[in-house]
């Protein structure tokens, strides 16, 4: 079957990216490879597959092939978050990710359950939810340009840094941080996989079905944000995976909801392993920010499936 | 408690306008009851009320006997299944996961789903492109599959609006004629139009009659048996026009004419 092979082939494509870039000499090998390049594969691997899940869900849920995190105001928050910790400069202790992640972290959720409160409301319809989605991130925006225009360039240059998004260099302790969010995430979206079927038809008329349409968009917009925010407080808000993958896993194994949720999570995991890992090749002395790569890879490549066709 | 699906005086307002004016509607188990009336009536927010889609600002909707406002949309569904007046499925699943999607109510196994919703394709005659996508498939095609959907849902009520809608007449006639099967199975039906000429096919000529219920600018305006002598006048004064009424090979139809008898 298709889906499986595409499993094999990701778990493949993971296992092989800790051994991509520039050769290790003998006496740091061990180390480089199993404290630096295999936590950060775990850690690309959660992030990835996080991300493109999301993206899948919000895609059905709000019925548009441009729904992403960043539509329910969970990127912007981060960024607000994370800026606001840059520049009131309780950041940085030497290794200082930790105020900054906490930081982008509480402002994702914060904008983000803004937009979720909103999907509660019973009057409420799906594109209302989009825009105010729109209308959040632009408020939190607004608020991030206010705090750049105050900031020094010191702190200018680490926020735009941020903003790239890359992996950080956090070793296991990041992994294991990262692993229950990006489990609870992904456990409980992939258990709202029958209710999102049904959701193809519009939500009105799947609630004539017999989905709660109103809980399932609540929970699956808390559970997301709650798993982006965690990514986006670690990495910045890379971009494009959430939109790339599910393209892409829809134009290789089909729309059903079936194969493209769980899909989503085993390319998305593989796809920004070896965007992480391709940034060692590119560049093997100063590291690209593989925010970059994600976009210089994912647009092409989605460009090409759209030119293809319908699958 | 009463059986049946009884809207009971309600009444919706819109943005200043009212949409439904006391409308106290019965439908006994297994009645079949169209809902005729010119554009802008208020049928689709009559059928909308009925589902428990949307909440009147006054009376209620009871499906046997219970406020439909006060049932979880998993009780409903097993009580009421709609077809809206587009089911409008934009991405490309198949014909049987589309009507698997009709099968979430119950608690089954995925097996169990796509087993029941075989055998609904298999009775609208629409096996053959069960595998196919809902986005290559006719008009005709897509409203065959949206029909085994109503079937999968197993409902005792079921709720169309506009079926007709973008079918040409041999389609009309067919939906139409199953949806006299669907009738005849003992199900409930009510059944938005404003073509009343195709109700002539959802019975076998001879045998009991639709109710036809007119609707206008929100308000009920008659409410009798698709044989009664008077429905021409009634539907003539509905859609201001003059209606005749004639019968060809057993079956009742209705003509418009102008009402100033067609000089212009």
């Amino acid at each position: 079957m298709r889906f499986w092979g595409l499993v094999v082939l990701c778990a493949l494509a993971c296992a092989v990216a800790p051994f991509m870039g520039p050769g290790l000499s003998a006496d740091s090998a061990d180390f480089i490879f199993w404290q630096l390049r295999v936590p950060r594969t775990l850690m690309a691997m959660l992030v990835g597959g996080t991300l493109s899940l999301v993206g899948a869900v919000y895609q059905s849920l709000f019925a548009n092939p441009l729904a992403a995190p960043s539509t329910v105001g969970t990127t912007a928050g981060a960024t607000l978050g994370a800026l606001v910790a840059i520049v009131l400069g309780i950041r940085l202790a030497p290794d200082g990710m930790p105020l900054i992640t906490a930081a982008a972290f509480v402002g994702a959720l914060g904008v983000s359950f803004v937009v979720a409160a909103i999907a509660a409301g019973r009057r409420v319809r799906m594109n209302d939810v989009v825009l105010a989605g729109i209308a959040c991130s632009m408020a939190a925006g607004a608020l991030a340009s206010g705090l750049q225009f105050s900031a020094d360039s010191a702190e200018l240059m680490a926020a735009t840094r941020w903003a790239m998004g890359h992996l950080p260099q956090v070793g296991y302790s990041g992994v294991l941080l990262l692993t229950p969010f990006a489990l609870v995430t992904v456990v409980g979206l992939l258990a709202l996989t029958r209710a999102l079927e049904v959701f193809i038809a519009g939500e009105e008329h799947a609630e004539s079905q017999g989905v709660p349409v109103r809980r399932v968009r609540t929970v699956a917009i808390g559970l997301g944000a709650l798993g982006v925010a965690a990514c986006v407080a670690w990495c910045g808000p890379i971009a494009f995976v959430e939109l790339i993958v599910p393209h892409i896993v829809r134009r290789t194994l089909g729309v059903s909801r079936r194969v493209l949720l769980p899909g989503s999570v085993v390319v998305g995991a593989a796809f920004l392993a070896w965007c992480d890992a391709s940034t060692r090749v590119f560049l093997p002395v100063r590291e690209l920010p593989v925010g970059v790569v994600t976009a210089a890879l994912g647009a092409p490549l989605l460009v090409y499936l759209l030119a293809r066709g319908r699958p | 408690m009463t059986a049946g699906l009884t809207l009971d005086t309600v009444t919706v307002r819109a943005r200043g306008r009212t949409l439904l004016d006391g409308v106290s509607l019965h439908v006994a188990p297994g009645e079949f009851v169209a809902i005729v009336g010119p554009n802008g009536a208020g049928k689709t927010t009559l059928l909308r009320v009925a589902l428990g889609l949307m909440r009147p600002d006054a009376g209620h909707a009871r499906v046997e006997g219970h406020d439909v406002a006060g049932l979880t949309p998993r009780e409903r569904a097993a009580r009421l299944a709609w077809l809206p007046q587009r089911l409008e499925t934009a991405e490309p699943i198949t014909a049987l996961e589309q009507v698997v999607a009709a099968r979430y109510r119950f608690s089954e196994s995925r097996r169990a789903s796509e087993a029941a919703a075989q055998r609904a394709l298999t009775e609208v005659g629409a096996q053959d492109f069960a595998s196919r996508p809902v986005t290559e498939l006719s008009g005709g095609e897509r409203q065959r599959v949206a029909m085994a959907g109503l079937l999968a849902q197993e409902t005792p009520w079921v709720l169309l609006d506009e079926p007709a809608n973008f079918l040409d007449p041999a389609q009309q006639m067919e939906l139409y004629t199953r949806m006299g099967q669907l009738w005849r199975s003992g199900r409930g039906l009510l059944c938005v139009t404003h073509d009343v000429n195709v109700l002539t096919h959802v019975r076998i000529p001879g045998t009991r009659a639709p109710r036809v219920v007119g609707l206008a600018q929100g308000r009920v305006m008659f409410d009798v048996g698709y044989d009664a002598p008077e429905l021409g006048e009634h539907l003539g004064a509905l859609f201001r026009v003059r209606m005749h009424s004639t019968s060809v090979d057993g079956h009742r139809v209705f003509v418009g004419l102008p009402r100033d008898g067609g000089a212009r």
